[in-house]
């Protein structure tokens, strides 16, 4: 584990470390409120006091749970691409497509260079790690997935779509840093949709991260990753957060094959379900990645954001993974 | 060469303004039992006439349901067979779609029609040709995976023979719909196969499928699509397949261009138009690689299509690209654009 690169940023973190992966759901005064401003009944100022209500209500709830490594929850994002999106130079939002069922998402599209014109996150992670003594995680989405989750009307390709939003990436990692962030993640679903861009997915992420002084999480998900595993681990981070639950463990077997080499975020919760997993469930799940990955690695979370469930749900899940990380710790 | 213009099979099922969010509202409210099974069976219905009605009004000459009522392209049709249950999301390709996982557990079974009753209601509610769209069981077998063998902690993907035993099940149970839909007046079935072009070494028992459902299809006419993946190493035996069309991804592909102008023995689709991004195709563009494929390929009549379904766009982005399809078929001809 590099818990010696933790402990030279400052964090001592204990065994079986629990985490979440980003978002939260909105709690229905603020479902309500972004509601009224696309209505606009209220304004920005007003939605975002709102945002900032949820936001330390997430943080004390979180505290409550006795989680380690906090995040801010995400009251202030729509969608982990179109946020960014909206932040950058060059994009134009697009309209409604589907994620999943009936789950659809804004997808932005590329109408120009894109450039960083200023922060994007950093005064939201400032609020949050305000609230609380404990980590907050940075948390941005990965340059190859804001390009394959955007339609692309300006670049040649996608090779040079990605790289070029590497830059303003890497920009918002400095400013993070600059700020305090110790933790930074930086999502990428969308490694494993194309097995042949893996090499492109590496070299846009040792722009983002080469010669900062943070400790790198990838959140990467419900993909193929027998496509992409064992090289996927030359991706410059520290740590992977993989979901776990959704696909009954079966990463475990490439585990097994060849040994994982990274720290890991082990999603222990299904987030799309609306099942609070009993405790002897996720404890199974726990007992099964020990068989094959050292403890010293293994940090505990739910398999994705928790947004799509309801507050309780997020909370008995939370607090089911937060319970049995302890009850290993002994 | 005469074109005629088809969509390629989904439609977004949302759109921004409040008809387009008539089902995905239902759908919610059904979740929180404030709508009922029949208020989201009305709501996908006028979903579907509304699908039908964009390309309608946009010309097209051959018209799909949009596929309006599926969860994702595979569990709709692996949901409703014997020996299946739905599991966890996966994505869909290199789309930023997901779908549920089908787990085989026992031998599967069709008992009872999957999409019959939705082409008939769109054949219902549509002028024109309604084509009537399967994923086909190659594909279904390649998304699926054993039950047990996530049990006995393997990869999921399963052994050879557990492969081998759902793609024998899947091509039988749609080998019977496609039969069914033929026998409920189906004069258009195509059955679509992105997988076939991530396994071209596995195509000896891909042509089995294939073969087996053509057999069954009557009159209709059957069209074989595959996207998502360069066709081009592949055209020489997808030509050969019992088909009667070939429908083509051209987004993929440097080359297929190429190989299609060098000579077809099929009818073809032709999906020169991209349904992934939203940049519109510049007419006289397509219209000159139309030009190309006409003059050398020999081809007297061919199909002018979506490389993909359009479910990847937004729904007013998805209309712009059916009235282009129009465009590039008028300046094809030599008319005013």
């Amino acid at each position: 584990m590099s818990r010696e690169k933790l402990r030279q940023l400052g964090i001592d973190l204990p065994l079986f470390p629990t985490t979440s992966v980003g978002s939260f759901p909105k709690p229905d005064y603020l479902a309500k409120a972004r509601t009224d401003f696309a209505r606009k009944k209220i304004s920005r100022a007003d939605l975002e006091a709102v945002e900032r209500r949820a936001t330390e209500f997430w943080i004390r709830k979180q505290e409550e749970l006795d989680v380690d490594v906090l995040v801010d929850g995400e009251m202030y994002r729509g969608d982990m691409v179109a946020y960014f999106a909206e932040k950058l130079s060059g994009f134009e939002q697009g309209g409604l497509v589907r994620s999943y069922g009936n789950r659809y998402y804004h997808k932005p599209i590329i109408t120009g260079e894109v450039h960083w014109t200023s922060p994007m996150t950093i005064d939201w992670w400032k609020y949050a790690q305000g609230l609380t003594a404990r980590p907050v995680k940075g948390m941005l989405t990965g340059p190859y997935t804001v390009m394959d989750w955007s339609f692309n009307e300006h670049y040649p390709d996608r090779r040079a779509t990605c790289l070029a939003l590497a830059v303003p990436i890497r920009q918002e990692v400095e400013a993070l840093i600059e700020a305090g962030a110790k933790i930074i993640q930086i999502d990428e679903p969308a490694s494993s949709v194309r097995p042949e861009e893996l090499a492109l997915i590496i070299e846009a992420m040792h722009v983002v991260t080469d010669g900062l002084p943070a400790y790198f999480i990838s959140h990467l998900c419900y993909g193929d990753f027998e496509t992409i595993y064992p090289a996927m681990l030359d991706l410059p981070v520290d740590n992977f957060d993989m979901e776990f639950s959704n696909s009954q463990l079966d990463m475990l077997s490439l585990f097994r094959k060849h040994r994982y080499t990274k720290d890991i975020s082990f999603g222990v919760v299904d987030v799309h379900s609306h099942l609070v997993e009993p405790e002897p469930v996720v404890e199974e799940r726990l007992r099964r990645g020990l068989d094959v990955l050292p403890k010293e690695a293994i940090w505990v979370d739910p398999d994705c954001g928790l947004k799509t469930r309801t507050v309780d749900e997020a909370i008995g899940k939370m607090k089911a993974l937060v319970n049995v990380a302890k009850a290993f710790r002994n | 060469m005469e074109l005629i213009l088809a969509n390629h099979g989904s439609y977004p099922r949302i759109g921004d303004d409040a008809d387009g969010q008539l089902l995905r509202r239902a759908i919610a409210q059904r979740e929180k039992s404030e709508k009922t099974d029949a208020d989201v069976r009305a709501a996908e219905d006028r979903m579907t006439q509304l699908a039908l009605g964009d390309q309608l009004e946009a010309g097209l000459e051959v018209v799909t349901d949009g596929q309006i009522r599926w969860y994702d392209p595979v569990s709709h049709l692996a949901g409703k067979l014997d020996g299946v249950t739905i599991t966890g999301l996966l994505r869909f390709f290199d789309t930023n779609t997901y779908f549920r996982q089908p787990a085989v557990h026992d031998a599967i079974r069709r008992t009872k029609s999957l999409v019959v009753d939705e082409y008939l209601f769109a054949r219902q509610k549509s002028s024109r040709p309604v084509k009537a769209v399967l994923t086909g069981p190659y594909t279904l077998a390649q998304l699926s995976i054993e039950a047990a063998s996530r049990t006995n902690g393997g990869s999921g993907s399963g052994s050879a023979e557990g492969f081998a035993r759902r793609f024998e099940g899947y091509t039988a149970a749609l080998a019977e719909e496609v039969a069914a839909l033929a026998q409920a007046g189906a004069t258009m079935i195509q059955v679509d196969e992105p997988s076939i072009l991530k396994h071209a070494d596995d195509f000896p028992r891909f042509e089995q499928a294939v073969a087996a459902l053509a057999a069954r299809k009557g009159s209709a006419e059957f069209t074989l699509a595959v996207y998502f993946g360069d066709a081009a190493p592949l055209y020489d035996k997808l030509e050969r397949l019992p088909v009667d069309v070939l429908g083509l991804d051209f987004t993929y592909s440097p080359s297929l261009v190429d190989r299609v102008a060098a000579g077809s023995a099929k009818k073809l689709a032709l999906g020169l138009v991209d349904g992934r991004n939203t940049k519109l195709e510049d007419a006289s563009v397509v219209a000159k690689e139309l030009e190309r494929i006409a003059r050398a390929s020999g081809l007297r009549q061919a199909y002018l299509t979506p490389s993909c379904g359009l479910e990847y766009l937004p729904r007013d982005r998805a209309q712009s690209k059916l009235r282009r399809l129009s465009t590039i078929k008028r300046t094809f001809s030599g008319s005013p654009a």
